[in-house]
């Protein structure tokens, strides 16, 4: 299914924090990670690890603090803090060293000088510093301000491109000169309100606090299509009566209200919603894990049919391994915030590298009573199993495509193992 | 089978009145828990496994109704007993873990407190509770002997005798397991000391940061706890000399600047070993201590080692006592034996008559009611009162009986009504449908009890127990009184433990945080003081089980404990409810949805839908040879780890069970399905003596049908993996 060709979504350190009184929450912590066109993505991790926040920041439902997002080439989301730290960092050394310089004492007049010419070559080093952190400031939020009016540019662009053709060919035909010119009217103000983030759609975990109680079905699954401007009532009816045709419902659930349907009925519902915008990536957030047993297999199923029809690119967050080695070509696994290991699926099954994905592995309970009844699990104490003191950890590719978070010296038996 | 019954539950039939009509929730289930045993029940939301834990627990929704059976349990029914005896039944001898953690903690209260609640009120309760067991059964036996005597003279003891052998085990039995509980809580206090220092050392070598001056005063504080005599016999200098050296260590490591530790870690290591020696050694036994310090209460036995303790304190209660006493409960146990044993072959005759004249049918109220007087009367003079395992069948036989008897009066009189608006009913929808209406209810079914039915009912009640007598009698010759006196003295033994055992609220608070520790909560003693919201979901589900647990209870449902967690807690948490199951030998009923969890828990596997159980088989017979559709379908919709082929859903939704199907309720959304299927309910068909399943499909006439490939393939894969696997 994965196509290795382009990357579709870009994440590159990203950084999510909040604040908790004093301190910072690291809910997540320099992530790193790429997502190819068509391919389904599985993020996995126990609760509080950070893969709904992950997911939640891509999405902008969060302001990010550092890092950036890039969704088919365009930063649609960058953080500051990085750069606003490094700033801080260099004033600091730099305050040291001019302290240091400065403390020196019965010098003579040559050494004065030399001295205050080493300050001032300090000082214009901070100042290149401070001014190239700065100007990344600046592009990082013109970036994430600006992508969207730069998508809706881009899309009038290619707007008129279009039309100005259709007009030549229509000119002497006034009627539908008229018409087309409507056309294009209405198609504009689409364009114009058309915003890059709509192409990531996102479903959540619990279909009853996600949907709107106190509006219809066709009022939910239209809402994204009526915020972009599209006016034309027939169109959304339409529109709406194929997407929940498309997604196992009838058109006369349209006009019934959430309340009235089943859980696996409102999951679908809510993944109609993410649909109708013809997004090329869904973010999953936990998409089944209300649900029930039987239900669960309907909606994974559904899942399956859109991405084959629709060609989707699919982040699936999860904690039921099972479902996610099912459904997913490849699997990040987080621990506190850190993304620890990432690999092709099979390959993560088949040679689980860092302790953490051992253990987890070793979690998962299967329907084979004999096989559960001699499972042992394996623990993980990041104490007893890391010593990263001295030799600081990083996120390095042990085998292609598969990482590993790691110092060097784990790195070398890391790759002792696979061979 | 001759594993100990529980909990036995017999065609048990729920439903719960609503506006739209009748929902009927549970459909006539029947099943055995036994001891030590997990019972897991799987099924979709709504097919009635939470609402049968409930009726368990005697906590069903306002608007249920019992429609038929009995839930027994230590010799009463539980869905007809008041509401006072459910009460000390409930959270003390059959606790519940629930769903949803949240909406079974109080938002208000401090975690310690909640936990704590329930131990300090459960001990006030067991100890009112244990002195009045324990002199009854000891009236009981006193009593016994005294008849046995009566009957047999025995030249050697008179009544007076007996009466002070009585008295003398009840009072050097309490004394003894006072010396008990103190040695207990110093062994416990010292693993708990060893626990401490092996993290201490731990954290030292691993060169986290650590405040270790405070935490080896800590160690240092509750070394000084553990001084009970007996326990720390002939090692009080060594201790000492411990600790004297652990102040040492630390003032001087306190004195170099960088901290230097190595010393301490030395000491540390020195009192570990010393520590792990006194838990090795061997325990003493305070029955026996306890009887020879009740004679002469100035000996001290704790400068002798255990083995010489032990051995000299059990020639001396042999010959003084225990011999003696022994011989006199065997006097009274023969006894009683026989005893009922012609008891119940006079119950057999009434049980016998009692068939016969309910057989023949056209009986008055009146007649009926002495009928059921009489036997019943044999029955309870057939039961022992010396057994301590109760038997349920004859002990609820009385109410039993009567409550059928009842019902077919009830319906005597009832039927035409029941009839008459049957028969308007299904003339009204009929003159709809000829009127070319849209129908869009049907016409609930007659729920007449019919009056033959009945009388076959009231027979089986009665056949049951008469079976029961009939089996104990014949295994008469193999009845052992020496077994059936061990099991009496252990029984007393554990009263009057329950008698002594005095929880304080401080003892009650370690108590909690030791189960706080144990159920995997960290930082114990801060969160001991936290409010509900302050925990993450995990955490939460956790202070449940410990509330749970914190009874010590017989029976322990879960329903669904996992479903909200990750797979590294539920984990954890599945680990801690199966050792906990194994010291404490609970019985378990497991109630979830998630057929991995059932294979890592279950012994025993009853699965539900619609209200109904429709395979019931061990763990291995359920995964490894599915009969049902169902259980088909239901392996079938999760992938496991090697799935790549497209999941089989299950089409569709339950069926609603205000009109529950005439057939086999599953017949709808199963692809199986013969024509039978949608008008008659299968029976249970056996496939094994411990295996059974509700389908047409097992009917000698049925066509032969193929288990789905998934399913096959899943075996297969399972059997490559496990090697040897049972059929």
């Amino acid at each position: 299914m994965a196509n290795n060709g382009e990357v579709l979504l870009k994440v590159d350190h990203l950084c999510q924090y909040f604040r908790l009184g004093r301190k910072d929450l690291k809910a997540v912590d320099d992530v790193s990670f790429e997502i190819k066109k068509g391919e389904t993505f599985g993020l996995v991790g126990e609760s509080g690890c950070g893969k709904t926040t992950t997911g939640r920041s891509i999405i902008k439902l969060y302001d990010i603090t550092s890092g950036s997002v890039y969704f088919k080439g365009q930063r649609i989301g960058a953080g500051t803090r990085g750069y606003r730290d490094a700033i801080a960092a260099a004033r600091a050394e730099a305050a040291k060293k001019i302290k240091l310089l400065r403390a020196e004492k019965d010098v003579d007049a040559a050494r004065k000088a030399a001295i205050e010419e080493q300050i001032k070559k300090i000082n214009q080093e901070l100042g290149e510093i401070v001014d190239k952190n700065r100007a990344l400031i600046r592009d990082a939020k013109t970036d994430s301000k600006q992508v969207d009016k730069q998508y809706a540019e881009s899309l009038l662009k290619a707007l008129d491109a279009e039309y100005s053709q259709k007009f030549r060919a229509a000119e002497g035909n006034s009627e539908k000169l008229k018409a087309l010119k409507k056309e294009y009217q209405i198609r504009c103000r689409v364009a114009k309100k058309s915003r890059l983030i709509t192409q990531i759609q996102m479903i959540f975990q619990d279909p009853i606090a996600s949907l709107d109680p106190r509006m219809t079905v066709r009022d939910i699954i239209a809402e994204g299509l009526v915020i972009n401007g599209i006016t034309d009532k027939a169109y959304i009816n339409e529109k709406v009566y194929e997407i929940l045709e498309m997604v196992g419902l009838v058109r006369e659930h349209a006009d019934r209200y959430p309340h009235e349907f089943s859980g696996g009925q409102r999951q679908r519902i809510g993944i109609a919603r993410a649909v109708i915008m013809q997004p090329e990536m869904i973010i999953a957030d936990e998409p089944i894990s209300a649900l029930d047993v039987s239900i669960q297999a309907q909606v994974i199923n559904l899942l399956n049919d859109l991405r084959d029809r629709l060609g989707l690119t699919i982040m699936f967050i999860a904690h039921d391994l099972s479902v996610v080695k099912y459904f997913s070509d490849r699997i990040g696994v987080m621990y506190f915030g850190k993304m620890v290991e990432l690999a092709e699926s099979d390959e993560l099954f088949k040679n689980p590298l860092h302790p953490y994905t051992k253990s987890l592995l070793s979690a998962i309970p299967l329907p084979d009573p004999v096989y559960e009844k001699q499972r042992t699990r394996i623990l993980y104490n990041p104490i007893a199993e890391h010593d990263y003191s001295v030799d600081k950890p990083s996120f390095r590719e042990i085998t292609p495509g598969h990482f590993v978070y790691c110092n060097d010296a784990e790195e070398e038996k890391y790759k002792q193992q696979v061979k | 089978m001759n594993k100990e019954i529980k909990l036995s539950v017999n065609d048990l039939k729920i439903s719960f009145r609503t506006d739209a009509g009748k929902v009927q929730a549970v459909r006539n289930i029947s099943f055995d828990l036994y001891k030590g045993e997990t019972l897991a029940i799987v099924g979709e939301s709504g097919s009635g496994k939470s609402v049968t834990s409930k009726a368990i627990m005697g906590i069903s929704a306002g608007n249920s109704i019992y429609e038929g059976g009995e839930i027994l349990y230590d010799g009463q029914d539980l869905v007809r007993i008041p509401e006072e005896e459910m009460h000390k039944l409930r959270g003390d001898k059959i606790a519940m873990i629930f769903q949803d953690p949240l909406s079974s903690l109080n938002p208000i209260m401090r975690i310690g407190k909640q936990i704590t609640e329930a131990m300090l009120l459960k001990n006030k309760a067991n100890r009112k509770e244990g002195r009045v067991t324990f002199n009854k059964t000891l009236a009981e036996l006193s009593g016994m002997i005294k008849k046995a005597l009566a009957e047999t003279p025995n030249a050697n003891v008179s009544a007076a005798d007996v009466d002070k052998y009585i008295k003398t085990f009840d009072e050097f039995n309490i004394q003894a397991i006072k010396l008990e509980n103190s040695y207990n809580d110093a062994r416990t206090k010292a693993g708990e000391t060893i626990a401490a220092i092996e993290n201490l050392l731990f954290l030292i070598e691993k060169k986290q940061k650590v405040d270790v001056a405070s935490e080896v005063g800590r160690i240092r504080r509750s070394l000084k706890e553990i001084n009970d005599k007996y326990f720390i016999s002939n090692c009080e200098e060594t201790l000492k000399a411990h600790d004297a050296a652990l102040e040492g260590a630390i003032r001087a490591a306190k004195a170099t600047k960088n901290g230097d530790f190595t010393k301490t870690v030395e000491v540390l290591e020195a009192l570990k070993e010393t520590a792990n020696q006194l838990l090795e050694r061997t325990q003493y036994n305070f029955f026996r201590i306890g009887y020879y310090v009740y004679k002469k209460p100035e000996t001290d036995f704790s400068r002798m080692s255990a083995e010489e303790a032990n051995e000299i304190t059990k020639k001396f209660l042999d010959e003084n006592f225990m011999d003696s006493f022994i011989a006199l409960m065997k006097i009274a146990v023969q006894y009683s034996f026989d005893k009922t044993i012609e008891n119940k072959k006079v119950a057999i005759e009434a049980l016998d008559n009692a068939i016969k004249f309910f057989k023949a049918g056209a009986f008055s109220a009146k007649e009926a009611e002495e009928a059921c007087k009489n036997v019943n009367k044999s029955v309870l003079a057939a039961i022992d009162p010396l057994a301590i395992i109760k038997d349920n069948v004859a002990y609820t036989f009385g109410g039993a009986l009567q409550r059928e008897v009842e019902k077919y009066f009830f319906y005597v009189k009832n039927n035409p009504k029941e009839e008459a608006r049957f028969a308007k009913q299904t003339a009204k929808r009929e003159a709809l449908l000829a009127k070319g209406k849209n129908v869009d209810w049907k016409v609930i079914p007659k729920s007449v009890v019919e009056l033959e039915d009945q009388i076959k009912t009231i027979v089986s009640v009665l056949t049951r127990v008469k079976e029961r007598f009939q089996a104990d009698v014949a295994n008469a010759q193999s009845f052992d009184a020496d077994k059936r006196c061990v099991e009496i003295i252990d029984y007393l033994k554990e009263k009057a433990s329950q008698v002594v055992y005095t929880l304080t609220k401080r003892m009650a608070k370690e108590k909690a945080i030791k189960l706080m520790e144990e159920v995997g909560i960290p930082e114990a003693r801060t969160r001991y003081r936290q409010y509900p919201f302050e925990f993450s979901g995990g955490m939460r589900q956790r202070i449940v089980i410990a509330i749970a647990l914190s009874a010590n209870p017989d029976i322990l449902i879960c329903d669904e404990p996992t479903t909200a967690l990750d797979v590294t807690i539920q984990a954890q948490i599945l680990e801690l409810i199966n050792r906990l199951k194994r010291e404490h030998n609970l019985s378990i009923i497991f109630i979830t949805h998630d057929l991995g969890v059932v294979a890592n828990m279950a012994d025993r596997i009853a699965v539900m839908y619609a209200g109904k159980i429709v395979e019931y088989g061990t763990a291995e017979e359920v995964f490894y040879n599915p009969q049902h559709p169902y259980t088909w379908a239901l392996l079938s919709s999760m992938p496991d780890l090697d799935t790549n082929e497209k999941l089989d859903a299950i089409p569709g939704t339950p069926p609603n069970m205000i009109y529950p199907p005439v057939g086999d309720a599953f017949a709808e959304r199963n692809k199986y399905a013969m024509e039978i299927d949608f008008e008659m309910q299968p029976p249970m068909y056996e496939v094994s003596p411990t295996h059974y399943a509700a389908t047409w499909l097992l009917h000698p006439n049925a066509p032969k049908v193929e288990i789905p490939k998934i399913i096959t393939e899943r075996i297969r894969r399972m059997k490559e993996r496990g090697g040897n696997h049972g059929e």
